[in-house]
C-alpha cells in the first residue's frame, strides 16, 4: 500500500490523468457489480423486466472498457510511465478486460433468467444458485473494495475465497446432474441453470485475476499461475 | 477633453504640464537607447574621419611630390626697380602679414597689411647657393611656361632647371640648339648604364672584397691571439690576400676606365639669371621637359620616380633618391623580432596557463606582464643598450670575436639587439593574446585528447596549440604593429641615419646580425628634423610616413590573412 | 482454472520466462569493481562510499538528478578527475583486479584501456581520418596501411563508414552533431579499449541521432564493457542491462534495468523514475 500513491508527480496533469483512470476503472467496477446484482435478482425473482435491463445495459460496460483503454494507451504513449505508474496502467488495462468479461457473464445470467422464467422451471436448485450468486457478488464487491484501498492482504483472502466458490459450483453441478438423471425432462432447464452457475463461477475466476493484478500493482510481483501459498508469501513481503 | 478656451489659471498650470510632458518624452527617448546609438555613431564617425583624414593628408603631400610639375619662368620686379629672371617649380602659396615681411627687409607700401607669397624651387644649388626662394605674387610678372625648359635630376647639388644650349663630348660641341635635346637623350641613357656599372663595382664587388679582406685580417689576428701562426697558415693568408689584392687592382682598373667613359659627355645650359653652366652627364639621373610633356609621359615619369623612391638608395643626406635600405631594414627588423618574440611569448603563455599552478604568484606574474606593456619604449631602449649591447654583446665579443677588439662586433648596436629589444617590448602582447587563445580552447577538446591516452604535452602539441594559433597570430599582429612604428628605443640599439650595407647580402654568412640598419621611422625623424635642406626634405617626410603606414598595413594584412586561414581551419566547436 | 493443485507445466514455463528476462548481477563477470570509493572536491564530499561492480560486456547506466555524482563516478573510471584541482579520492577501483589508483599505474595506458565519450561531440579540428587515427598516432603508429585499416574498422564499428568514406580527409567539424558523436565513438574504439565510458552521449543530439547512438551502443556491447551516464531515463531503460540510481553522491540502488524500471526497491528510486517530488 505504501508503495503506490498516484499523487506527488512533478507534473500535476499526470497526477490527474492517473487518478482519472483509476476512478473510471472503479466506476466501471461499480457498474459491473450492479449489473451482476441485477442479473442475480432477475434470476431469483423471475423479474424479466430487470433481466432485459441488464442485457441492454451491457453496452455501457463495453463502452467504458473502450474509453478507459484509450485513456491508458494515451498515457502510455505520452507519459512513458515507469515503475508504479507503469504497473498501474498495465494493471488497469488487464483489470478492465476482466471486468468486461464479468459484465458479459452477468448478461449471460440475465439471459438464462429470462429463459428459466419463461419455461416455468423447477425452482428447487435456486437456493443453491442464489447462495453461489451471493458469494460471487460479495467476491466481486470485496475485490473492488481491495482495489480501492490497494489492500493486498484482502486480495489474498479473496483469492482464497475463490476456492469456496469452486466448491459451491461443484456441489451445484452434482445436484443438477442428480435432477437430470432422475427425470430427463428437466435436462433443458437444468442445463440453463448449469450455464448460469458456470457463468457465476467464471466471474469468481475473473475476480481472482483482478486480485492478482492488484498484487502486481502494489508489490510488483507477477503472481499469476502460482500456488496460493506463493501468492500469499509475495503479497506479504 | 476640454473644448472651451482655457482661463488664465488653467493656462499657467498648462506650462509645467507641458514641461513635464517634454521631460517624460525625453526620458522615453533616453530609455529607448537611441542616445547611446547616436553617441556610438558619433564616436565611430570621429575616429573614421581622423584616420581617413590622416591617410589622405600624408598621401596627398607624399605622393604629390613625385609628380613632374610645370617649370615657370617669370620676371621678378621688385619695387626698387631691380628686375630679375626666376625659373623654377612653384611649391606653394601662403598669405602672410605684411608686418612679418617688413621685418625681413622687404619694402612694402604702408597701406598693405597682408601679402601673398609663393615658394619657388629654383634648384641649381651649385650655381645659386640656394634652391628655394620665396617671392611675392604681386611682383611676379610675365609668368610663362616655355616648352624647352629642362628639369634635370642630378646625383649631387639637387635639381637643375634651365635651357640646354649645347652638348659636348670631350669638350667638343656636337649639338646645339634644338638638336641638343635629342642628342642629350641618347647620351643620358649611356651615362646611366655606365653609372649603374660603376655602382655595381663600387658597391657590390669592391664592397665584397673589402669584406673578405677584413675577414682575412681577423683570421690572421685570431691566429696571432692563439699563439704564433704556422708557416703554412701565414702563407695561405698571404696568398689569399695577394689574390684579393689583384682582384681589387683589376676592379680598380675597370672602374677608372668607366669613370673616364662616363665623364666624356657634358652639357652647357643657361639657367636663371642668364648664367651659363656646365653639367657633366655623369651626374644626371633623369632629364625631362615637363612643360612639353603630355599627361601620359608625366605619368611615366611619376611612376619611375615613385619606383626610384622605394627601390633606390638615398642621396644628398637622405633628401633625395630612394629609401630602399630603410624599408628593407624595417621589414627585416620586424621579421627578426617576430622570430624571437613568438616562441618566447608562446612558451611563456603555455607555462603560465597550462603548467603553472594558478595562485597568487601566477596572478602577480600576469599583472607584471600586463604592466610591462605600459613601460615607455625608451626605457626598453636603455635596457637594450645596457643589457644586450654592452653586457651580452660585450661578452660575446670577448668570448668569440677577440680578434676584432677593440672594434666591437656584437658589442655595438645592431639589428640583432634592436630586434631583441623590440621583442622584449612586445612580448607581453604575445603572452596575453596567447593566454587568451589557450583559455578559449574548449575543455572538451583537451579531455577528448587525454581520454585517448595522450599525455598533457602531447595534447598541448597536437591539439591545443594548433587551436590557439589564431590567437597567437593576433598577438603577433599587435606586436608587429607596435614594433614597426617604434623609433625611440631603436635609436639607442641599432638604427643609423645611413647604413653602408644591408644586413642581408651576398657575402657569407649572408645574414649579418651585427650590422646597423636603417629604419623608416627613424628616417622620418632624420629627414624631417636633422636635414640640412628642410624645404627639400619636407615632401619626403610625408612620402616616407606614407610608406611606413603602408608597410605596417601590409605586414598586418598578411598576418591577418594567415590568422583567418588558421581560424577557418581550427574554428572552435560552436553548436 | 482450478488452482488448488499447482499446474506443473505452468510453473516450468514461468521459470524459463523469468530467467530470460532478469539478469543477475551476482552471476556476471566482473570488469570493474568499485570499493568504498569516497571523493571530495575540496571539503565537499561528492561521492559517498560507493561499492559496485561493472559487469563485463554489458551496458551499465548511471541515472540520477543533476549533481548526484554520476558523472564524477564515471570520470573516476579513467581518472579524468585527476585533472581537476583539489580532488581527493579514497578507496579503490579495480580494473581486472588491479587498483587503477595505484601509484604504479600509468594514467595514459589506463585511458587507452578505458575510453571515454563526452556529452558534447568534441572532434578535433582535423580531418575525419586524423581524428580516428589520433589515438594511434599518439602511440607512435604512423604506418599508412595500419592506420587505413584501423580507421576503416573503427568507422565501420561506429556505423559511420558509409556516410563518410568519400570524404575522410574533410574537416570533421563539417559533420552533423550525430555524426560527430559517432566519430568520437569511432575515435575511442580505434584504440581498442576494454571499457567505453559514455558521459551523456546523446544529450546534445536530435532524437534520430540519439536512436542511432543507442543502436550503436547495443551493437558495441558484444565487444566492450559500456558504462553510460544519462539524464534521459528512457534512454537508460532502452539501452542498459543494469541501472544504477545515484542521489546526493550515494549509490541508492543498483540492479538490472527491468527491475529498476518496473519495480524498484527504494522509494527514492521510485520517486525519481516516476517523476515525483524527491
Amino acid at each position: 500500500m505504501e508503495k503506490v500513491h498516484i499523487g506527488h508527480h512533478i507534473s500535476q496533469q499526470f497526477n490527474e490523468e492517473l487518478e482519472d483512470i483509476r476512478t473510471r476503472m472503479l466506476a466501471m467496477g461499480g457498474l459491473v457489480e450492479q449489473q451482476l446484482a441485477d442479473a442475480l435478482k432477475a434470476l431469483t425473482e423471475g423479474d424479466t423486466e430487470l433481466a432485459e435491463r441488464v442485457i441492454t445495459g451491457d453496452y455501457r460496460v463495453n463502452a467504458m472498457e473502450v474509453s478507459i483503454d484509450e485513456e491508458c494507451n494515451r498515457v502510455l504513449a505520452r507519459r512513458q510511465p515507469a515503475a508504479s505508474d507503469l504497473r498501474l496502467i498495465v494493471a488497469v488495462i488487464k483489470t478492465i478486460t476482466d471486468l468486461e468479461r464479468i459484465g458479459d457473464q452477468a448478461e449471460r445470467v440475465a439471459r438464462m433468467s429470462l429463459r428459466l422464467t419463461r419455461s416455468n422451471a423447477d425452482r428447487r436448485p435456486y437456493s443453491s444458485l442464489r447462495n453461489l450468486g451471493e458469494r460471487v457478488r460479495q467476491q466481486l464487491h470485496d475485490t473492488l473494495d481491495a482495489y480501492a484501498r490497494m489492500d493486498t492482504e484482502a486480495a489474498v483472502q479473496i483469492a482464497r475465497a475463490d476456492l469456496q466458490i469452486d466448491r459451491d459450483y461443484d456441489a451445484l453441478s452434482r445436484e443438477l446432474i442428480t435432477f437430470m438423471m432422475e427425470d430427463p425432462r428437466t435436462i433443458t432447464w437444468a442445463l440453463d441453470v448449469m450455464w448460469s452457475a458456470r457463468a457465476l463461477e467464471r466471474i469468481g475466476d475473473h475476480a481472482r485475476n483482478i486480485c492478482e493484478y492488484l498484487i502486481y500493482l502494489v508489490k510488483g510481483k507477477d503472481v499469476r499461475h502460482v500456488s496460493l501459498e506463493q501468492m500469499e508469501a509475495e503479497a506479504r513481503k | 477633453m476640454q473644448t472651451e478656451p482655457m482661463n488664465p489659471v488653467e493656462a499657467t498650470a498648462a506650462a509645467p504640464r507641458r514641461q513635464a510632458r517634454i521631460a517624460s518624452q525625453l526620458g522615453a527617448w533616453a530609455a529607448s537607447g537611441s542616445p547611446w546609438v547616436w553617441l556610438n555613431a558619433a564616436a565611430i564617425a570621429t575616429s573614421l574621419i581622423a584616420v581617413v583624414g590622416l591617410l589622405v593628408l600624408i598621401a596627398v603631400h607624399g605622393l604629390g611630390h613625385f609628380w613632374p610639375k610645370a617649370i615657370m619662368e617669370a620676371t621678378y620686379a621688385q619695387p626698387d626697380g631691380t628686375r630679375s629672371q626666376i625659373i623654377g617649380e612653384s611649391q606653394g602659396h601662403e598669405v602672410v602679414p605684411a608686418e612679418r615681411l617688413r621685418g625681413t627687409g622687404i619694402m612694402l607700401p604702408p597701406e598693405v597689411t597682408t601679402a601673398a607669397r609663393s615658394l619657388i624651387k629654383v634648384g641649381n644649388r651649385d650655381a645659386l647657393g640656394f634652391d628655394f626662394r620665396w617671392v611675392l605674387d604681386d611682383w611676379l610678372l610675365e609668368i610663362r611656361y616655355p616648352e624647352d625648359l629642362v628639369a634635370i635630376e642630378r646625383r649631387e647639388w639637387g635639381n637643375f632647371f634651365g635651357y640646354v644650349r649645347s652638348v659636348e663630348e670631350n669638350g667638343t660641341t656636337i649639338a646645339t640648339g634644338p638638336e641638343a635635346w635629342a642628342a642629350l637623350q641618347a647620351r643620358v641613357q649611356r651615362a646611366q648604364t655606365l653609372a649603374a656599372q660603376i655602382r655595381r663595382i663600387e658597391k657590390d664587388e669592391i664592397g665584397s672584397i673589402n669584406y673578405r679582406m677584413e675577414r682575412l685580417r681577423l683570421a690572421e689576428r685570431r691566429l696571432e691571439l692563439h699563439g704564433a701562426p704556422g708557416v703554412t697558415e701565414q702563407a695561405d693568408i698571404a696568398a689569399e690576400r695577394a689574390a684579393l689584392d689583384s682582384e681589387y687592382e683589376s676592379l680598380q682598373g675597370r672602374l677608372t676606365a668607366l669613370h673616364e667613359a662616363i665623364s666624356r659627355d657634358s652639357l652647357t645650359a643657361e639657367i636663371m639669371g642668364n648664367r651659363t653652366v656646365t653639367v657633366p652627364l655623369s651626374s644626371v639621373v633623369r632629364a625631362y621637359r615637363p612643360n612639353a610633356m603630355s599627361l601620359l609621359e608625366k605619368v611615366g615619369i611619376y611612376v619611375a620616380k615613385i619606383w626610384e623612391f622605394v627601390s633606390a638608395e638615398p642621396r644628398e643626406a637622405n633628401t633625395e633618391g630612394g629609401i630602399f635600405p630603410a624599408i628593407f631594414g624595417t621589414v627585416m627588423m620586424v621579421m627578426l623580432m617576430s622570430v624571437f618574440v613568438t616562441p618566447f611569448g608562446v612558451v611563456a603563455a603555455v607555462y603560465l596557463r597550462e603548467y603553472a599552478r594558478q595562485g597568487p604568484l601566477t596572478r602577480l606574474i600576469r599583472i607584471a606582464v600586463n604592466n610591462l606593456a605600459g613601460v615607455p619604449s625608451i626605457v626598453y631602449g636603455v635596457f637594450g643598450l645596457g643589457f644586450f649591447v654592452y653586457f651580452l654583446g660585450g661578452s660575446i665579443d670577448r668570448l668569440f670575436f677577440p680578434e676584432a677588439l677593440p672594434t666591437p662586433t656584437f658589442g655595438t648596436s645592431g639589428i640583432l639587439w634592436a630586434s631583441l629589444t623590440l621583442a622584449i617590448l612586445t612580448v607581453p602582447v604575445v603572452i596575453v593574446a596567447t593566454e587568451e587563445g589557450l583559455s578559449r580552447v574548449p575543455r572538451a577538446v583537451r579531455e577528448g585528447s587525454l581520454a585517448l591516452g595522450a599525455t598533457k604535452a602531447e595534447t598541448l602539441w597536437r591539439t591545443v596549440l594548433p587551436m590557439a594559433s589564431p590567437a597567437m597570430m593576433t598577438g603577433l599582429i599587435l606586436a608587429v604593429a607596435r614594433a614597426a612604428g617604434e623609433v625611440a628605443p631603436l635609436m639607442l640599439v641599432g638604427v643609423v641615419k645611413l647604413a653602408p650595407s644591408l644586413p642581408l647580402d651576398g657575402d657569407a654568412p649572408f645574414l649579418h646580425l651585427d650590422r646597423k640598419f636603417m629604419h623608416l621611422g627613424f628616417h622620418i625623424y632624420d629627414v624631417g628634423f636633422q636635414s640640412p635642406n628642410v624645404e627639400a626634405a619636407r615632401p619626403l617626410v610625408y612620402a616616407t610616413a606614407l610608406l611606413l603606414v603602408v608597410i605596417i598595413i601590409l605586414l598586418n594584412l598578411s598576418a591577418i590573412a594567415i590568422r583567418n586561414r588558421l581560424r577557418e581551419k581550427y574554428r572552435a566547436l560552436d553548436h | 482454472m482450478n488452482q488448488t493443485s499447482t499446474p506443473t507445466h505452468a510453473i516450468d514455463l514461468s521459470a524459463i520466462e523469468r530467467e530470460r528476462r532478469h539478469r543477475d548481477l551476482a552471476a556476471e563477470d566482473v570488469c570493474l569493481e568499485v570499493k568504498n570509493l569516497d571523493l571530495y572536491y575540496g571539503s565537499k564530499q561528492a561521492l559517498k562510499c560507493i561499492n559496485m561492480i561493472i559487469p563485463r560486456r554489458r551496458v551499465s547506466a548511471f541515472i540520477g538528478p543533476s549533481g548526484c555524482g554520476k558523472s564524477t563516478l564515471l570520470r573516476c573510471f579513467n581518472r579524468m578527475n585527476d585533472l581537476v584541482d583539489g580532488v581527493r579520492i579514497d578507496g579503490a577501483i579495480e580494473l581486472d583486479g588491479v587498483n587503477i589508483y595505484d601509484r604504479q599505474v600509468n594514467v595514459s595506458s589506463l585511458r587507452r584501456r578505458v575510453g571515454m565519450v563526452f556529452q558534447k561531440p568534441n572532434p578535433f579540428p582535423k580531418s575525419i581520418y586524423e581524428n580516428v587515427a589520433y589515438g594511434l598516432r599518439i602511440q607512435g603508429i604512423n604506418s599508412r596501411r595500419t592506420l587505413d585499416e584501423v580507421v576503416e574498422k573503427a568507422l565501420r564499428g561506429a556505423a559511420l563508414w558509409d556516410e563518410v568514406k568519400d570524404r575522410l580527409h574533410d574537416n570533421a567539424l563539417g559533420l552533423s552533431g550525430g555524426q560527430q558523436q559517432r566519430l568520437v565513438i569511432a575515435r575511442a574504439i580505434a584504440i581498442e579499449p576494454e571499457v567505453l565510458l559514455l558521459d551523456e552521449p546523446a544529450s546534445a543530439l536530435d532524437p534520430i541521432s540519439t536512436l542511432k547512438i543507442e543502436e550503436l551502443i547495443y551493437e558495441l556491447k558484444d565487444r566492450y564493457t559500456i558504462v553510460i551516464v544519462t539524464h534521459n531515463m528512457q534512454q537508460a531503460a532502452r539501452v542498459s542491462d543494469y541501472t544504477a540510481f545515484m542521489y546526493m553522491g550515494e549509490l541508492v540502488e543498483y540492479a538490472d534495468t527491468d527491475t529498476i524500471f518496473t519495480n524498484p526497491r527504494q522509494k527514492r528510486t521510485e520517486d525519481y523514475i516516476t517523476g515525483r517530488y524527491g
